[in-house]
Parts: C-alpha cells; sequence; structure tokens
C-alpha cells in the first residue's frame, strides 16, 4: 500500500471535516482509503498517532481518534 | 484534625465489613506522616480532598467527576481514564484524577514483593488508593495528575516489567478463574491460555481496532466462577468429552454421611441425612444417573456436564480426561437492545499450545467483525444483525444442533441462490408456454 | 514537591521505550504449593466458611483462609496484607474475582494463627479489616464499579452502598446456611461497567431524567455533532436557542421521550449533566446466574423499580435486600438458586412472599426482549 498517500488523505479528510467535528471512529477511516483491509487501515492510524499527527480520545468505553490538538473538549482539559 | 469535616462519610465507619472510609482515612494519614520521606508528586492530602469530595457528593448525591478524554501514554489507545472535579478550587488534590489500568497477572497470584513494589511507585505518584480490582480484572491505580501518566507507563515498564491494561474500542484486558492451579473442576490451565492470548494480542490490547470492547474471559468449568457466559464477548469455558470418574467407596461414604455433600458448603444449617435421590439423582437435569445395587451408574453420553453430581460429591465423582473447552460468542450487558448470553459457537476444542487452533477462531470471528461491525456495536449485536448462519460461514463452522436451543419458530428462510435448484432467474415466457395471463 | 523524572523524555517519548509487554508471568507468583500440584488436584472440602482445604494427588495439602475486601483499597492497606503474607504464607497471596483475598499455607496446623491474626485486625474506626468467610452456600464479597468515587455517569455511589450491604447481610457471609451461593452484585449506572446483570441480587444505580443542557456554553465546551452521535436512541438534535441576553446559539434539543437515561452525551459533552438528587436512584434485579449447574444462566429480573439515594446507608435498599435474602433461605430447597425458586414457586408469589409491591415498571416495554416475558398461559397463581 502507498502509506504517504493514505496518510496524505486521511489528514485531508481530518481537516475538511475540521469545521463540525474533530474526531472519528475507526471505521470513518476505513472509507477514506476504501481499497485497504481494516487491519492496514489501524495500523496506519497507529503509525500517524506515533509520528505525533493525530491521536486517541477515549470515552473509556469508545476511542475516537483525531487530529492532535484539535477539537473543544481538548482545549479545556489542557486547561484543568 | 481532618481538613474536611464528615459526618456523612463517618457513619460508614461503624458495622463490621471493611470501611473503605477508615481506609481512605488511615492512608490520608500515612501519606501527612510520611515516616519513609517520600517525595509525592501529586499534592501529598489528595486522599484528604477525596473525603471532602465524597462527603460533600452524599450531601448532594451528585457525582463531581467529568470525564476527559485523555487515553493513557503515547501510542497507546487505552488504559487510562480521563477524569478532572467539577470543584477544582475546593478540591485542589483531585483537580485531575485519572486512573491507570494495570495488566493484573493470570489468576491474580502474587507476591508481597511485586506488590509492595506498585505500592512504592504507586504512592509516589498517585493518590495511593487502589481498586483491587477492577470489573473486568486490572489492577486499578485511582487518582493520578496527567504529568505523571508516561512517568508512571516508563517506571511500571522499566523498572517492574509491568504493562497497561485495555480500555475503550480495545481488546480489553482479559482475565480467568483459578484454574487447574488449585481447583480440581478446571478443564485446562485457564492462567496458560489467559497469558498466551493477553500477550499475543498485545497490539489489540492497546491500540484500538475494533468498532468496540471486546472481553475474553476463561472458566475452567461449567461453573463459570468468572461468570465468561455473561459478560464477554468470547468466553473459553472448560468441558469435556469422555466419562465422569466415579469412585464408588466415596459414593458410598457420600451416602453413609461420612463425606459432607457439596464439599461441606452447606454446613452452618442442618439440611438432614444426605439423601443422593433427592440431592444429586433427582437434580440432575438429564436423569441420566441411577443406582444400580447400591453402584451408582451414570449414562455419560446423555449427560450435559453441568457440574451438579461433581459439585455435591467432589471426591466420589470427577471430571473426564479427554477435556478441553467451549467457545461461547457475543455476551454483553444490557444496553442497548438487551442482555445477551454467550451463545455456543465451538463445542469442543482441545487446549494445546500455541492454541492456533482457538487463535483461527478469534481472529476470523474479529476480521468479521472488524469489516462489518457498526460503530459501537458489540460482537453479540452483530451476530444477532447479520445472523447466526453469517458467524458460521465467517468462522468455516458447520451447523450442528448443539448450535440452537431448539430449532427456529418460522419458516422464513432467506435460501441462497446457489442453494436452490435452478436459481433464481427463470425465463417467463417459458412459465407463459403453460399459464396464461 | 520537586518533580523526579522516571527516566521518561518528553521531548522523545520513543526513546527507550517499552511497550507491549503484557502482565508478568503467572508462574512468579505461584505459592511453591501451588507450583508443585498444578493440575494434580484431587479434591476439596471446606473446613469452616472461609477456609478450604485443596488436596493433591501427591498428598499435599494447601489450606485457604479467605477473607472479604472492600476493591477499593489503600497502599497502606495492601502493606498490611503483604504483612501477614510476609507472616504466615511464605511471601506469597492471591485475589479472587470477586474482591476477597486468599490467604494460602501448605500444612493446617499453620491456619489457626493466620485466622487468628486475620481476624484480630480491626480499622480504627471498629470495622474488621479481614473478616473471614465467604465460602460455599452462604453470600460472599459484592463485586461493584466506581460509583461517585470515581464515575462521572454514576446514579448512585458503590462503595457506600456495598459496605451498607455487607453489613446487613454480615452473618451470611460468616456462615453457610442458604440453599445455595447467593451472589450480590453493583452497578452505578445501566451501562454496568460491572455486568451485574445475571446476579442472585443486583444493584444498579439508575437515572430518570434526561440531561440539562448548558446552552451557553454547550458549543463553546463541545462538538455538537459528536454529542448528538453518542445518543443510542437517537434522541439528540442540533437546535438554535435564544439566551436570555438575546444572542442566538447553537445547541442541542433532547427528545426527552426517547432519553433512556445512559449518559453518554455527557461523557461527549460536559455541558449535558443528567445526575440528579431526586432523579437518581436504585433498581433492584433479582434471580440471575452465571453457573451452568443443574439449570442455564439466567438474567436478573427487575423486581424494585426505584429506590431513592438514602446516603450514607442506603436503609431501604438494605433493607429490601435484606429481606429477599431470609425469605430465600428459609423458602427455598438446598441447591436452588434464588431465580430457581421463584421460577418454581412463581414470580407472583415471590412478590407476595418478599413483600414487594408489584407496579407497571415491572413489566417490560423495552424493545424486542419484552414480548417474551409475558405470561402466555393460563397457568398462574392466585
Amino acid at each position: 500500500m502507498d502509506k504517504e498517500a493514505g496518510k496524505k488523505a486521511i489528514v485531508e479528510y481530518l481537516t475538511k471535516k475540521a469545521k463540525s467535528k474533530s474526531k472519528f471512529y475507526l471505521k470513518d477511516f476505513y472509507e477514506v482509503i476504501p481499497e485497504e483491509k481494516p487491519r492496514d487501515v489501524k495500523n496506519l492510524v497507529n503509525e500517524m498517532v506515533k509520528d505525533g499527527t493525530l491521536e486517541y480520545w477515549s470515552s473509556g468505553s469508545t476511542t475516537m481518534i483525531g487530529l492532535k490538538g484539535t477539537g473543544k473538549q481538548a482545549a479545556a482539559e489542557d486547561e484543568a | 484534625m481532618a481538613k474536611h469535616a464528615t459526618p456523612l462519610l463517618d457513619q460508614l465507619e461503624s458495622g463490621p465489613w471493611p470501611s473503605w472510609v477508615s481506609d481512605i482515612k488511615q492512608e490520608a494519614e500515612t501519606r501527612a506522616k510520611n515516616v519513609n520521606g517520600i517525595e509525592y508528586q501529586i499534592p501529598v492530602d489528595v486522599c484528604e480532598d477525596v473525603l471532602g469530595l465524597m462527603e460533600l457528593t452524599y450531601v448532594q448525591k451528585r457525582t463531581h467527576w467529568k470525564h476527559g478524554g485523555i487515553v493513557g501514554v503515547f501510542g497507546y489507545g487505552g488504559g487510562v481514564i480521563g477524569r478532572y472535579c467539577d470543584q477544582p478550587q475546593q478540591f485542589p488534590g483531585v483537580a485531575h484524577f485519572h486512573t491507570v489500568r494495570v495488566s493484573q497477572p493470570a489468576g491474580k497470584y502474587y507476591s508481597t514483593k511485586y506488590l509492595k513494589d506498585i505500592c512504592d511507585l504507586w504512592e509516589r505518584r498517585g493518590s495511593g488508593l487502589t481498586n483491587m480490582h477492577g470489573s473486568t480484572g486490572d489492577i486499578i491505580f485511582i487518582g493520578t495528575t496527567t504529568p505523571q501518566l508516561e512517568e508512571i507507563f516508563f517506571e511500571l515498564t522499566h523498572n517492574l516489567n509491568q504493562d497497561l491494561g485495555g480500555s475503550g474500542s480495545n481488546l480489553r484486558t482479559p482475565s480467568d478463574c483459578i484454574g487447574s492451579s488449585r481447583c480440581e473442576y478446571s478443564c485446562y490451565d485457564t492462567q496458560a491460555l489467559c497469558h498466551a492470548l493477553t500477550v499475543d494480542y498485545q497490539d489489540e490490547l492497546h491500540r484500538p481496532a475494533f468498532p468496540y470492547k471486546f472481553k475474553f474471559k476463561f472458566d475452567g468449568c461449567p461453573n463459570c466462577c468468572v461468570a465468561s457466559i455473561a459478560r464477554s464477548d468470547m468466553s473459553f469455558i472448560g468441558t469435556w468429552k469422555d466419562d465422569i470418574r466415579i469412585d464408588q467407596k466415596a459414593v458410598q461414604a457420600y451416602i453413609g454421611g461420612e463425606l459432607k455433600p457439596n464439599a461441606g458448603a452447606h454446613a452452618s444449617r442442618d439440611w438432614g441425612k444426605f439423601d443422593i435421590a433427592k440431592e444429586v439423582l433427582n437434580l440432575c437435569p438429564t436423569k441420566c444417573m441411577w443406582m444400580d445395587g447400591g453402584k451408582l451408574v451414570i449414562d455419560n453420553k446423555e449427560c450435559t456436564r453441568c457440574m451438579h453430581c461433581i459439585n455435591v460429591m467432589p471426591r466420589g465423582l470427577r471430571i473426564g480426561q479427554e477435556t478441553g473447552l467451549s467457545i461461547l460468542v457475543g455476551a454483553k450487558a444490557p444496553i442497548l437492545d438487551g442482555a445477551q448470553m454467550g451463545s455456543l459457537l465451538v463445542p469442543f476444542i482441545k487446549v494445546e499450545e500455541p492454541y492456533d487452533e482457538i487463535k483461527e477462531v478469534i481472529e476470523g470471528v474479529w476480521d468479521w467483525w472488524m469489516e462489518e461491525g457498526k460503530n459501537r456495536e458489540r460482537l453479540g449485536e452483530l451476530i444477532k444483525r447479520q445472523g447466526f448462519q453469517k458467524l458460521l460461514e465467517v468462522t468455516n463452522i458447520e451447523a450442528m444442533p448443539q448450535h440452537v436451543q431448539e430449532p427456529r419458530h418460522n419458516p422464513y428462510i432467506f435460501w441462497r441462490e446457489d442453494e436452490v435448484e435452478g436459481g433464481f432467474e427463470r425465463e417467463i415466457t417459458e412459465f407463459r408456454k403453460h399459464h396464461q395471463r | 514537591m520537586a518533580f523526579i523524572s522516571s527516566g521518561y523524555n518528553p521531548d522523545k517519548p520513543m526513546e527507550n521505550r517499552i511497550t507491549d509487554i503484557g502482565p508478568r508471568h503467572f508462574e512468579e507468583f505461584y505459592p511453591p504449593v501451588i507450583k508443585a500440584n498444578k493440575g494434580k488436584w484431587l479434591y476439596h472440602e471446606i473446613l469452616e466458611p472461609g477456609v478450604l482445604v485443596h488436596v493433591s494427588e501427591s498428598g499435599d495439602e494447601v489450606y485457604t483462609v479467605r477473607v472479604g475486601g472492600a476493591r477499593l483499597m489503600s497502599c497502606t492497606h495492601i502493606r498490611e496484607i503483604c504483612e501477614i503474607a510476609d507472616k504466615h504464607c511464605d511471601g506469597y497471596v492471591r485475589f479472587t474475582t470477586r474482591n476477597n483475598i486468599e490467604f494460602m499455607v501448605d500444612n493446617k496446623n499453620k491456619v489457626a494463627a493466620l485466622k487468628a491474626d486475620l481476624e484480630s485486625r480491626k480499622f480504627i474506626g471498629g470495622s474488621f479489616k479481614f473478616p473471614v468467610g465467604g465460602t460455599g452456600a452462604g453470600i460472599t464479597n459484592i463485586v461493584h464499579t466506581q460509583g461517585w468515587i470515581h464515575c462521572h455517569t454514576p446514579a448512585t455511589d458503590a462503595s457506600g452502598p456495598v459496605k451498607a450491604t455487607m453489613d446487613v447481610l454480615f452473618d451470611d457471609f460468616k456462615s453457610m446456611r442458604m440453599p445455595a451461593h447467593l451472589r450480590v452484585s453493583l452497578a452505578c449506572c445501566l451501562n454496568m461497567c460491572g455486568a451485574v446483570h445475571c446476579s442472585d441480587i443486583a444493584i444498579l444505580g439508575f437515572h430518570r431524567k434526561p440531561p440539562m443542557l448548558d446552552h451557553e456554553y454547550l458549543d463553546k465546551m463541545c462538538e455538537i455533532p459528536l454529542a448528538i452521535a453518542a445518543c443510542p436512541t437517537a434522541a439528540i438534535r442540533p437546535s438554535k436557542v435564544e439566551l436570555p441576553g438575546g444572542a442566538t446559539v447553537n445547541s442541542v434539543a433532547v427528545k426527552n421521550e426517547r432519553c433512556m437515561y445512559c449518559g453518554n452525551c455527557y461523557t461527549m459533552c460536559p455541558a449535558m449533566p443528567l445526575a440528579d438528587a431526586e432523579g437518581d436512584g436504585i433498581v433492584l434485579m433479582v434471580g440471575g446466574k452465571v453457573s451452568n449447574r443443574i439449570s442455564r444462566p439466567t438474567f436478573s429480573k427487575v423486581v424494585v423499580a426505584f429506590i431513592p439515594n438514602e446516603t450514607p446507608r442506603w436503609p431501604t435498599t438494605t433493607s429490601t435486600i435484606k429481606k429477599i435474602v431470609d425469605v430465600y433461605a428459609s423458602s427455598a430447597n438446598k441447591y436452588e438458586r434464588l431465580g430457581e425458586w421463584a421460577e418454581r414457586i412463581g414470580w407472583e408469589r415471590f412478590f407476595e412472599k418478599c413483600e414487594i409491591p408489584f407496579t407497571h415498571h415491572l413489566i417490560d416495554d423495552f424493545r424486542d426482549p419484552a414480548y417474551y416475558t409475558w405470561r402466555h398461559t393460563t397457568q398462574f397463581k392466585f
């Protein structure tokens, strides 16, 4: 798979959606790069977490993914 | 003098059951005295603020915690639950109060050396309060601040050879019963399997791969002491295929009253003389056992291994020797469409390292759920939505009567085209030759 | 309070990073008698409430003294557990699934001293630190969730009601007079982190009011699409709201009659709190089990729709539980679990015997499983 293209597509998707929401389920990324298998998308997302592009957000029971440092709650939490 | 007056909580110090209020007070005192000169990395009076906040909660009857989305440590998608207090000025010690889930050893056996080591770490970098253990099975460290999270993880991994547990849309920390380590009923080594799968699936445990949480639990026998059948997406329950082993002399000793039934579990009350017919034979759900001239006979082919007779006469009866486990899938608590009990998928599978056969089932199920599961859809709900047949298809398992309690109540079978002779496509002109419009 | 580094470098988080090592290997922690006899155990016996012996085919024996514990436990308390285990058990100890602690010794003549030591220890407030019991046909420790000590969506506390309930049931923790095991569990909201839905008696926290809406701050604190998506019943929709000052803001509206009070929206959006002193309280469920013994595993059934949160000791909750336990203990057959007994005598008789009023709230009306709980026969009792 073309990792760089995949990463670029994910960042573009998140940037485009940034106005309405900042966090997405892993499943949403399947549709961004539909040619990849779920497991490969998961690995790619994790790589992007490691390189500091993305970050996880957890409700405790579920996990969401967004661009690092974005979202209204993230801002509120940094102040806390 | 306590920092906050706690008249309501104080009422939970009386009574015989161990009082967590007394315990938190004792921890508060230990921290205040600090005889070992610990350099506390979070406020020294954190426990006092916990008590003050709890007192306020007992007065107002509303929680004072807010959720935080922080997931834990760099690169992991779970293991930490973020909490912030909504009265941080009044209770600064608990302004941040995150929990850390620490993956417990299988079987929950500990050396005191290890427990003291984790106490050393947690007293210094956290509140000193724990759960031994959380509902899923982890050791829970309750209450620390954001800057301490990476430090705790670094010390756990570097000094204690110890990793975090799972949370979020991950594999949750698997847990098991005591198994063959101290139980004669156990049909397999629950600790070995629990540990092996926990280690093999570390990636799934730490990095969200699934639509929702996923739980493994391991019960050594159908008594189900860890409740795997009710609360794990995949439950591994020990069972056997051959005959229950009978020691006729011991059975006679139960009948004669020399041995106490049920290993003495009913000893605090006089239930009268042990009556094997009433207490065992007639309660057997399949009535597959009877006395024949003073000898106990079991028609093992009809036995469904409910464990009752073995539980009642553990010295007279033992599980068989051809042991393995059954896999049941899809259990969950009621939210949202109602609770689901585990459904039998694999009636019997041998438990042999490196557990390839078991892993094949697991991974088949995961691949399907990752592909088809909706966001926040548990495996049990996906099975309901797409059908049990679909589950059989993705795991390559043949349908068998053991899969159902009873056959379906309706004939609305959605036949696949390749199952119907001649297929679905038909010539209307051919039909019309014989049937007018 | 100087910051002490563990060695972690925040500028280079991946430097020297160790990940994915899992838990410690269980064999490190086996007491020698367990290690030597694993898989060889022949039988066990409960010698007295809280004391078990397991006998191996090698002739070895392990004696276990089981004590109750509050799962919310301090390091000071854990150190005391270690001190006891060092003194009596060669430095090993074990915890059970139900938050009990097991001290094991390899010789019968070590049991009395261990037991006496455990029973002698009390907190300053007067409660036992290590009550011995929780075996056989008795009532063992309650498994529970976090409650008000740490959770953001609880409808009741966990540790408080558990302490109050165990105080009331204490004699049955220390004896084995029940017809069968009786398992009590608590979950502090309907999400049930602690899956209590298959317990003989389940104490469940329950909210009864939809979330409040902090319109002025909602759009500032939360991402509205996420709050909407969090709702499992699709009760939340976007809306524009005019504030008292005249400004119009983006916010949400909640269809109250669709709300099941799960708190998922509050998790995503702190501007939608739902805790309420009058609204929140306890539901009691009974008759579930997980064991396959004699009958199938079964779900618990709701028998009390609501009891208010009566801090600090929840007297209505505990007295209702005590009544159910006592009626069960005096009426059920030997080996019969609470749910099996209720099924045998009929649920109409259960309510009568336990003196619990039956209300319309106890008839299921939630989605598909509801129909299967109505009575489809002319067989019933007057």
